[in-house]
């Protein structure tokens, strides 16, 4: 990579004094396939880097139909970053078609942050003989959604940007050191502020919160709608809300795009409190950064969970 | 099961009074994907709704959704050309296209994203609430006395265009009030139902009932018979064979029609063979012949392909099977099904057990839930095993069926098809006048 840079930067330095171009574009530029990795690219990276998102807050990360724009960002970005496993079906087109080596999978410029995870729910699928929906055959892609997770993706960040800007290595790992600061003392004011509901039992929408649910000690007992966009059954929904009823279990996390309908009548038949988790930065004005996300999700479950 | 399937079939009712009505109506116009096309444009509007600001299931959402659909409709009524270049299916077509990637365009943009929208086309039927119910119930009841009072009219520009404008009824009038109303019964029931399953209520049972009956009266009686009937029967399969309910709803109007069309394809044979006696079977004989070849052919030139009918005759009938393997292979066959059976009870059992573990209902230390779960895994892998064990000796038999079986049926069928599809001399049909 530098040796291919060297004569381009040389070749810019000559021609700078003409027509005044600068060596080499101040900022690196990166693209990532969900704003919780632009947030994470973010805080390693500061000013140093310009990240984008492909995917927006609120868009289906399943099903995104490419744009032109999209294919320019990925053209001009020097890295992806990704969560890899089957989170992104659309991605490998959109590499393709951008036609640039660094950006395909094990290239110099492309980043799977999920091979920096333990990954949970990863039973390969032939294990399943018996007809259970498993969406996520590569092991549940929710990673994000466990604070600690971020050291990890952090650190494979800082590795992967120090390389591609070397001389600035020091400036990232500082970056990085104070994110990871300030994670510790969420971390530590997110425990205390869910500690009282440890061993807690919930039932989720989607399973998108086994990592979340891992890390606080909650434990998620059944999801209402397995497949996403295949409503339940009657006898499931039957079923669902009795067991609900004879084990008190008294949550329900939803996101901010569930069925509202559905998710108020499991509500209404068992009496338990819904907790509407936002599952992506940008997802909510209030989860501005990858740390307000959590604050955010917390602050809503202990409100939800709290006596009345 | 009667306390959670009351209120969606009480809505599945609502549905059917009203859509019952407007579906002979949008059969005697001959515009069936009206319907699709509003349902979309009122899904436009929706989206246009979420990047102005407004929640989805506020009253602003709704607002924008009927503005949208009202416009579409009269739009349709606009467009209602006799004998012009461009009939007025393209048009719905056109329309229908052009919103749902205006739609797409506009989410791109919106501050939320198309989830709820994707809901709403889908529907939730089986979670509709008591005030969703009423309040369609109050609209529909509103609508129906509306289109009753003023039926006369209505019937006479649905069934017969040209001679209502003889007689001096302003056609563009009538039709921006039928498709107006049509829009907002479509926009208020996609909320509820989704579109497919209100397409299925406004088209399949009219259809039924127009296969069967003439009179206006008849067929509305026979189509609101009729769709209360296979609502209780979509809502029954879908609480005992476990189905979303929706989509099983649809399916059941799908399986109405076909039975409808089959009675009907019946009673044509019978009539052709008291005409004609048996030779009138000659067609179907020849088809069965035909089909026989084909698969013939197929398990002739490609046995590893799936043969669902082979299967079929097999599970039925486990003696075409063995009667390809040897007997070694025969009690290996025996004892990986009695293994199997006997592992898919343990794993089920097993599995309630974990199920009882994680709601909490069965107390077990972390020690041993980690055991059980490891358990679990390694049945489950054997399981897996004895299902290779199975396909396996399927494609060994399948292997020696290939040739015997294969050209039996390839001979035998192309036979029958040639037997009874060749040109009959004709003196032994009676004299047909054409």
């Amino acid at each position: 990579m530098r040796r291919f840079l060297a004569p381009l930067a040389l070749s810019a330095a000559l021609a700078g004094p003409l027509w005044g171009a600068p060596e080499r574009p101040a900022v690196l530029q990166v693209a990532a396939t969900t704003t919780d990795l632009k947030a994470l690219v973010e805080e390693v990276g500061g000013d140093r880097v310009k990240v984008e998102s492909l995917a927006g807050a609120t868009h289906d990360p399943h099903a995104i139909e490419i744009k032109p724009s999209q294919i320019a960002r990925l053209k001009r970005s020097a890295l992806l970053v990704r969560i890899g496993l089957d989170h992104e079906p659309w991605l490998a087109r959109a590499v393709a078609t951008a036609g640039e080596a660094r950006l395909a999978p094990g290239g110099a410029g492309d980043l799977d942050a999920s091979k920096t995870i333990a990954l949970l729910q990863s039973e390969t699928p032939r294990l399943r003989t018996d007809r259970r929906a498993h969406v996520h055959a590569f092991g549940n892609p929710h990673y994000w959604l466990d604070p600690e997770n971020a050291r990890a993706i952090t650190a494979a960040i800082l590795d992967r940007l120090a390389r591609l800007r070397p001389e600035e290595r020091t400036v990232f790992a500082a970056n990085r050191d104070r994110f990871l600061a300030r994670l510790d003392a969420g971390l530590a004011r997110w425990k205390r502020a869910l500690a009282p509901y440890r061993g807690e039992r919930a039932v989720v929408v989607h399973e998108s919160w086994p990592y979340f649910a891992e890390r606080f000690g909650l434990s998620i007992v059944a999801a209402i709608e397995p497949t996403p966009g295949v409503p339940p059954t009657p006898a499931t929904l039957a079923g669902l809300a009795q067991r609900m009823k004879a084990s008190g279990v008294r949550l329900i996390i939803a996101e901010p795009y569930s069925d509202a309908s559905l998710v108020r009548q499991v509500a209404g038949r068992t009496g338990a409190r819904v907790a509407v988790l936002v599952p992506s930065v940008g997802a909510d004005p209030a989860a501005g950064d990858y740390l307000a996300l959590f604050d955010l999700n917390v602050k809503r479950l202990a409100a939800a969970l709290a006596p009345q | 099961m009667i306390e959670l399937l009351t209120l969606p079939f009480l809505a599945c009712l609502v549905l059917t009074l009203m859509h019952v009505h407007l579906g002979l109506h949008v059969l005697a116009r001959g515009v069936i994907f009206v319907d699709l096309a509003l349902a979309q444009v009122a899904a436009l509007g929706l989206t246009v709704a979420l990047l102005a600001g407004h929640s989805l299931q506020g009253e602003g959402a709704y607002g924008y959704a009927l503005a949208f659909a009202v416009g579409g409709a009269v739009l349709f009524a606009l467009t209602r050309t006799r004998g012009g270049a461009v009939p007025q299916e393209a048009v719905i077509g056109i329309v229908y296209a052009v919103s749902a990637a205006l739609a797409v365009i506009v989410l791109d943009r919106a501050p939320q994203g198309g989830e709820h929208i994707k809901q709403l086309l889908v529907g939730s039927i089986l979670t509709v609430s008591a005030r969703d119910v009423a309040a369609l119930a109050v609209l529909y009841a509103a609508i129906g006395v509306a289109h009753w009072a003023l039926r006369r009219p209505l019937l006479e520009v649905s069934l017969d265009p040209e001679g209502a404008a003889r007689a001096g009824r302003v056609l563009v009038f009538w039709d921006i009030f039928f498709y107006a109303s049509f829009a907002l019964v479509v926009t208020s029931s996609v909320r509820v139902a989704g579109v497919l399953l209100v397409f299925a209520y406004l088209v399949v049972p009219a259809a039924i009932a127009s296969l069967f009956v003439r009179s206006v009266r008849a067929r509305l009686a026979l189509g609101w018979a009729l769709g209360a009937a296979v609502s209780a029967a979509g809502l029954w399969a879908s609480w005992a064979w476990d189905f979303p309910t929706g989509a099983t709803l649809v399916s059941a109007f799908g399986a109405a029609i076909a039975l409808a069309a089959a009675g009907i394809g019946a009673m044509r044979a019978a009539n052709a063979i008291r005409a004609g006696g048996l030779a009138a079977l000659r067609p179907a004989a020849a088809a069965l012949g035909g089909l026989l070849a084909l698969a013939g052919a197929l398990l002739l030139a490609l046995p590893g392909m799936d043969h669902p009918w082979l299967d079929a005759v097999e599970s039925a009938a486990p003696q075409v099977r063995q009667a390809f393997l040897d007997d070694d292979e025969i009690e290996t066959l025996r004892d990986t099904e009695d293994s199997l059976a006997r592992g898919q009870t343990d794993l089920d059992r097993l599995r309630r057990m974990e199920q009882d573990v994680r709601w909490g209902t069965l107390a077990m230390d972390a020690e041993r839930e980690e055991r059980l779960r490891q358990f679990i895994a390694g049945r489950a892998e054997l399981v897996a095993g004895d299902q290779l064990v199975l396909r396996t000796l399927r494609d060994t038999a399948r292997g020696r069926q290939r040739f015997p079986l294969g050209l039996l049926l390839a001979i035998g069928g192309g036979a029958l098809a040639f037997f009874f599809g060749r040109r009959v001399p004709d003196r032994t049909l009676p004299k047909r006048n054409v």
